[in-house]
């Protein structure tokens, strides 16, 4: 209730004075970059809530093969098929590990998944218009990162540092389950959103290009940087690709970077995983796989952009 | 945040996203039209869901009358999971605090109803980035009098035209008006998106010889190409110029964007 009081009182008492042209720049980007993404989320979340709710648990166990070593790479690709953004792949994860996956295959999944997902392709490819090597770069790189944190977790990994959740399974008919789900992911995915969105249109307007400019000419700096930003922005997957294309002055090395490093090491994905697997776990598994990625993107991006 | 009000911010958001695809073209203000049909699919899914949301709750209420729990649909839940009106326990993240801020972007399409960019985006922005030209694949202008021709396409022309097709002709471009800082030209100026207008860019043509209307002004300029006299690119930011022969002021077009 107080949302509509607010919105009918701001509408007459406030509008006539949010008229500043910087301010008006600002919101219009800011509405951009969520109206943009919007489409974009719903779809995903739907799907993900679709697979929660509707594709039996068990079924993951019984597709994955037994030899660890060799699930890794499997529960990697499978990320490929299975769209989720990131909000939804840490509860998915610790599903799978509390079913009997071997953590490391599900963690593979966990980073894969909302990097290289179709929606997210999808959404790249559209960012990127007449650059379909982007998407081929970004889909290659977070695989390759995916399937190598999931090798060392694997050979380095102690049990102790992960908390294995078991939790029971959630019942009730299958369109509740949908909905519930589909509205858990939209208000957290969603109100992350709407903080990159928040930052990139602040960055967007109150940063100086010529900053921007003078960084990006930088190589490597670039590419720091722009890993920097995907962790502080917290992009949800499906939107971040038209985020990076808005960031012009950089190259596509470093928004490469951005692509991948996004999806799996952000503030708001720190916040979950070490809510979901604990702290022991979170102080090792995110300086790993940022470690990896920035190198990894590097390369991809030399090799293909 | 409790289940109605998060039902109530998932219509709203939806009928904020609606309101601006489905029943107005303010949507061009910030994305390329092609994206209508997703935004409305969006806003809809988001109305449709919020509206059996607040049903629900409502039946829920009505049902437990008072009770502690208000949720008897998903009786079994974790904390590793909790339902977003699980506010008792402590969520791993926060909780649902950080969808308060949907409510920003329903706050900004009715309170400010941000415009198109305009010319302070425009003159703040000065490094339009490398475009892939067709290099030489302009066909000949055809016909007598004013050509109209999107300001893209003019300065492609005014560049990379081997054949100089703009010798001599007449066009007349469609833009906003941004101030120059050199005396006697402004800018008749358009954005162009590549994906939404967070990622905007000005294209820019000089005009010369005629008083310049007040900034953000829609306007339509005729006049005639100034071949430029330097052979290479200078450094730096250079705008193709026009000598304005006449300007009518229009309304603000629908699609604001190139």
């Amino acid at each position: 209730m107080l949302v509509i009081v607010l919105l009918a009182v701001g509408r007459f008492a406030l509008a006539p004075h949010l008229t500043a042209p910087a301010l008006q720049t600002w919101a219009t980007i800011f509405v951009a970059i969520c109206v943009q993404a919007l489409p974009f989320l719903v779809f995903g979340v739907a799907l993900s809530a679709a697979i929660t709710a509707f594709v039996p648990a068990s079924f993951w166990t019984r597709a994955l093969p037994r030899n660890p070593a060799v699930a890794v790479p499997v529960a990697g690709a499978a990320g490929a098929v299975l769209p989720g953004c990131e909000c939804a792949s840490v509860p998915v994860a610790s599903g799978l590990m509390a079913r009997g996956v071997t953590p490391a295959a599900a963690l593979a999944f966990l980073l894969a998944s909302p990097a290289i997902n179709p929606i997210v392709l999808v959404a790249t490819a559209v960012a990127f218009p007449g650059q379909p090597l982007m998407v081929l770069a970004r889909f290659g790189a977070s695989l390759t990162v995916a399937v190598l944190v999931g090798w060392l977790w694997l050979r380095f990994g102690r049990s102790q540092w992960l908390r294995v959740p078991s939790r029971p399974h959630g019942e009730g008919p299958g369109w509740t389950r949908f909905g519930e789900a589909m509205r858990h992911d939209l208000l957290h995915a969603g109100g992350f959103l709407i903080v990159g969105g928040l930052a990139a249109a602040t960055l967007n307007v109150a940063v100086p290009r010529e900053w921007l400019a003078t960084v990006a000419e930088v190589p490597w700096l670039a590419i720091l940087v722009m890993a920097l930003l995907a962790v502080l922005l917290s992009i949800c997957s499906e939107a971040d690709a038209f985020v990076a294309a808005s960031m012009t002055a950089f190259s596509p090395t470093a928004k490469l970077a951005f692509l991948v490093v996004g999806p799996m090491v952000d503030l708001k994905l720190i916040a979950l995983q070490a809510g979901t697997f604990g702290g022991a776990f979170t102080a090792r598994f995110v300086p790993l796989t940022f470690a990896l990625a920035v190198p990894v993107s590097t390369l991809f991006g030399w090799l293909l952009l | 945040m409790n289940r109605v009000t998060q039902n109530l911010v998932l219509t709203l958001l939806g009928c904020a996203v609606l309101q601006i695809s489905a029943f107005s073209t303010t949507y061009l203000n910030y994305v390329k039209p092609g994206f209508r049909p997703f935004l409305i699919g969006a806003g809809a899914v988001l109305v449709v869901l919020g509206i059996i949301g607040l049903l629900q709750a409502a039946g829920a209420k009505k049902g437990t009358e008072g009770g502690a729990d208000d949720r008897p649909l998903a009786p079994h839940h974790s904390d590793e999971h909790d339902r977003p009106g699980e506010n008792t326990h402590g969520h791993p993240h926060g909780g649902p605090r950080v969808a308060w801020l949907l409510c920003l972007p329903v706050f900004a399409i009715f309170l400010i109803a941000p415009p198109a960019l305009g010319s302070f985006a425009a003159s703040r922005d000065d490094t339009p980035p490398p475009r892939d030209q067709p290099l030489s694949a302009f066909p000949p202008l055809a016909g007598d009098g004013p050509v109209d021709m999107p300001i893209g396409e003019f300065i492609g022309r005014a560049w990379d035209d081997d054949k100089k097709s703009l010798t001599g002709r007449e066009v007349r471009l469609t833009g906003f008006v941004v101030p120059a800082k050199k005396k006697g030209q402004w800018y008749v100026t358009r954005m162009q998106l590549a994906c939404c207008a967070a990622d905007a860019f000005p294209l820019k043509v000089s005009v010369r010889g005629l008083q310049a209307p007040p900034a953000d002004t829609w306007i339509e300029v005729t006049g005639t190409w100034i071949p430029q006299t330097f052979k290479k690119m200078p450094a730096g930011v250079v705008h193709p110029q026009l000598t304005g022969k006449s300007l009518t002021r229009i309304e603000t077009p629908d699609e604001p964007y190139e």
